[in-house]
């Protein structure tokens, strides 16, 4: 096991230290999400250890990107955090809820309530339109179909999807596709917004403007769990936690980044694209409004 | 998940598969159909022979010699035409309290009929009395004399010439023995009071002739020890209010010391029914038969409750991904499990509510093939849509549940 290095971002790590009551919940103060010596394995013609006694915790309203290569266990991390899996051992404290001790009811209402998903593949319900497809979680959180509308209505406004309600996915492009998905996680008000390779699957400049609204919903107070192998995509977080082969190999944090303290989110999109005109005046890249990202499709 | 919404997503689900969709329904249509269509006609022709028998022999006991042992081959029908009621057993019933009428009925064999220049076959005639006609039964003219060479028609036989028999018409009678006897149509009638064989399957032709003078049969009467009369049948028509104490009275002067009870031979007895008794054997036959062949038609609802169950298995995992989907954003098993459910159920019950219009049309179109007023099955189709309901549950349940079973990590991945 490797254990992060401390931080003020990282409060890394093992233990925790509280412990859960019959339910799973810790008392509060604890870190949003915090792993606790997890390991899982899979048997895949043989024993696979996708997770090999992590212990790593994110405090409420960070933004932590996850990178490693493919194999690493990112993605079996971030499916442990949205309790779409469970873990061999050791523990996963979602919110003050011990996951792997909760029944899968709990962890599914966890993952509508509590917790946003984000995907690379967008993974959209094809038949449903934009606005049904944002409020598919409240439908399983038992919202009111008036109540879900006007939510799914609210959240797609503040993506900039505001003209797109009754589109579905395949009359959408992929950036707007992406964002009708980031509304669907937001549509809950999750405290935990989980970003799986998030720009996989869209072009560079689209790329840009979700990354900019992931930093946006950021910087409105929700804590962000972003998995990503590319390291242009990971700075955009405030610290990132590589994985290699199971383990974590080492926690970087903004500060180690940026030792003169200031916002220097990468411009790597800007570079792509050459124009300089998602950098400010001062020199840092800027950061558009939601609403704003109509350009980019 | 409320059901309404599960309600809505099933729906939105069908549609999208229309052709699959529709055809499921279609078997199931078929199955209901053919349940509601099956039982719909057997209902229909038991209230036509209950009818016929109930509407015009209510007050009726039937008098047969009978075979005591049911299962001898023929013997039945056999006994039924063996003549053992004499013209005194007749008249010593008719002095019984309670009795309105005694009518006994023989057969006269005849080989044709002829009116005009026609010639049909006609294999034998009723002889009867004059009581066996009754005003409501009468459609033309009259009931015949005793003593007069004259003849009554039921509605088959006078159309059985190409130009009908009407009253007054003059019809020449082949008897078995060959000789030739011209009888005057003196009326026409749509049933008789008496005989239960005469009293109804009003499509046979049948000609009535009074017993003097074309009833020739006769024995020596045991109590009387002269020649008499001596017929196979019997019916005694009690008050309205009197027929079970006639049926009682019946059974025990026949059983006594009655010409009849002398008259058996060995291996028969006589069998003393109210049509109501009658009307309770044929009911428990055509009910076999309605059940024995919606038996058979639940086959196919068994059929289709399959192609349900195929096309909720291909339909989950068709839609793994969405499974996965709808997992990832807060459907717990039971919500997962409650959408295909609603899906089966809902093809199952669109199945049973077009399939019982469609089953009556059927049972309609067969009903006026038969002739046969149409009587629903109320508690068949019921029956259908509860199963209908049911074939749903039951088949939408194993897909159901592993749709609900469904990794939503792998879902994910599903392509």
């Amino acid at each position: 096991m490797c254990p992060p290095p401390n931080g003020p971002a990282t409060e890394g790590s093992s233990g925790g230290g509280a412990t859960p009551d019959a339910t799973g919940r810790i008392a509060d103060g604890d870190p949003l999400v915090a792993f606790d010596g997890v390991t899982k394995t899979y048997q895949l013609g043989g024993t696979v250890t996708a997770l090999d006694d992590v212990s790593v915790s994110l405090d409420p309203g960070s933004y932590t990107a996850v990178m490693g290569p493919s194999g690493s266990g990112k993605s079996t991390l971030l499916n442990l955090v949205g309790g779409l899996d469970t873990a061999d051992t050791g523990i996963v404290r979602v919110d003050g809820v011990d996951l792997g001790r909760v029944s899968e009811t709990r962890r599914a209402e966890k993952r509508g309530t509590a917790i946003g998903f984000v995907f690379q593949t967008f993974n959209l319900m094809p038949r449903l339109t934009a606005v049904e497809n944002v409020a598919l979680p409240l439908v399983f959180d038992g919202w009111a179909r008036e109540d879900r509308l006007v939510r799914a209505r609210d959240v797609l406004d503040d993506v900039g999807l505001g003209d797109r309600y009754d589109h579905k996915p395949a009359e959408l492009s992929g950036g707007q596709r992406q964002r009708v998905a980031i509304a669907r996680a937001l549509a809950p008000e999750p405290s935990l917004l989980l970003a799986d390779e998030p720009t996989g699957n869209v072009d560079t400049d689209t790329g840009a403007a979700i990354m900019r609204l992931l930093a946006e919903i950021h910087d409105r107070g929700n804590t962000i769990l972003l998995v990503t192998h590319a390291r242009r995509i990971a700075e955009h977080a405030e610290r990132i936690v590589h994985v290699r082969d199971g383990r974590i190999e080492r926690v970087e944090t903004v500060e180690q980044r940026r030792p003169h303290g200031g916002d220097d989110r990468p411009d790597t999109y800007v570079d792509a694209r050459g124009d300089g005109s998602d950098t400010d005046a001062d020199g840092s890249p800027g950061r558009e409004p939601a609403t704003g990202l109509d350009g980019a499709e | 998940m409320e059901p309404s919404e599960a309600f809505r997503i099933a729906a939105r689900s069908i549609r999208a598969h229309r052709l699959r969709s529709a055809l499921t329904v279609v078997g199931m249509v078929i199955g209901i159909a053919s349940v509601v269509a099956f039982a719909t006609f057997g209902a229909s022709v038991q209230a036509a022979v209950i009818g016929d028998i109930g509407d015009t022999n209510a007050n009726n006991v039937f008098v047969t010699p009978a075979s005591v042992d049911d299962d001898s081959p023929g013997g039945e029908e056999l006994a039924a035409t063996r003549p053992v009621f004499t013209e005194i057993d007749v008249d010593r019933l008719r002095t019984q309290p309670g009795v309105e009428a005694v009518i006994p009925q023989g057969l006269v064999g005849l080989s044709s009929a002829t009116y005009g220049n026609q010639t049909v076959a006609q294999r034998q005639a009723t002889a009867t009395v004059p009581e066996t006609f009754t005003e409501s039964n009468t459609v033309a003219g009259r009931g015949f004399e005793p003593g007069a060479e004259e003849a009554v028609l039921n509605e088959a036989a006078a159309r059985s010439f190409e130009r009908n028999v009407t009253v007054g018409s003059t019809l020449q009678l082949t008897l078995a023995s060959g000789e030739t006897r011209n009888v005057t149509v003196v009326g026409i009638v749509s049933g008789t009071r008496g005989g239960f064989l005469s009293g109804f399957g009003g499509d046979t032709p049948r000609i009535f002739l009074p017993v003097d003078p074309f009833y020739s049969t006769v024995i020596e009467s045991p109590s009387v020890g002269a020649d008499v009369s001596v017929y196979p049948q019997l019916t005694v028509i009690a008050a309205p209010d009197a027929v079970p104490a006639v049926q009682d009275r019946t059974e025990a002067y026949l059983t006594g010391e009655s010409d009849a009870a002398q008259l058996l031979g060995e291996g028969t007895e006589i069998r003393v029914q109210t049509s109501e008794d009658i009307v309770g054997a044929i009911q428990d036959v055509i009910s076999q038969i309605t059940r024995f062949v919606t038996g058979i038609a639940v086959i196919s609802l068994v059929v289709a409750a399959i192609g349900i169950a195929n096309i909720t298995l291909v339909s989950v995992t068709e839609r793994t991904k969405e499974i996965g989907i709808m997992k990832a954003v807060g459907a717990t098993n039971r919500d997962t499990m409650q959408l295909f459910l609603t899906e089966s159920v809902l093809l199952g019950t669109t199945g049973a509510v077009l399939g019982v219009p469609v089953g009556l049309a059927v049972a309609w179109g067969a009903t006026r093939f038969a002739d046969v007023a149409l009587t629903l099955a109320v508690d068949w189709m019921a029956f259908a849509v509860v199963v209908g309901v049911g074939v749903g549950v039951v088949a939408g349940l194993y897909p159901a549940w592993r749709a609900s079973r469904v990794d939503p990590i792998d879902a994910l991945r599903y392509e």
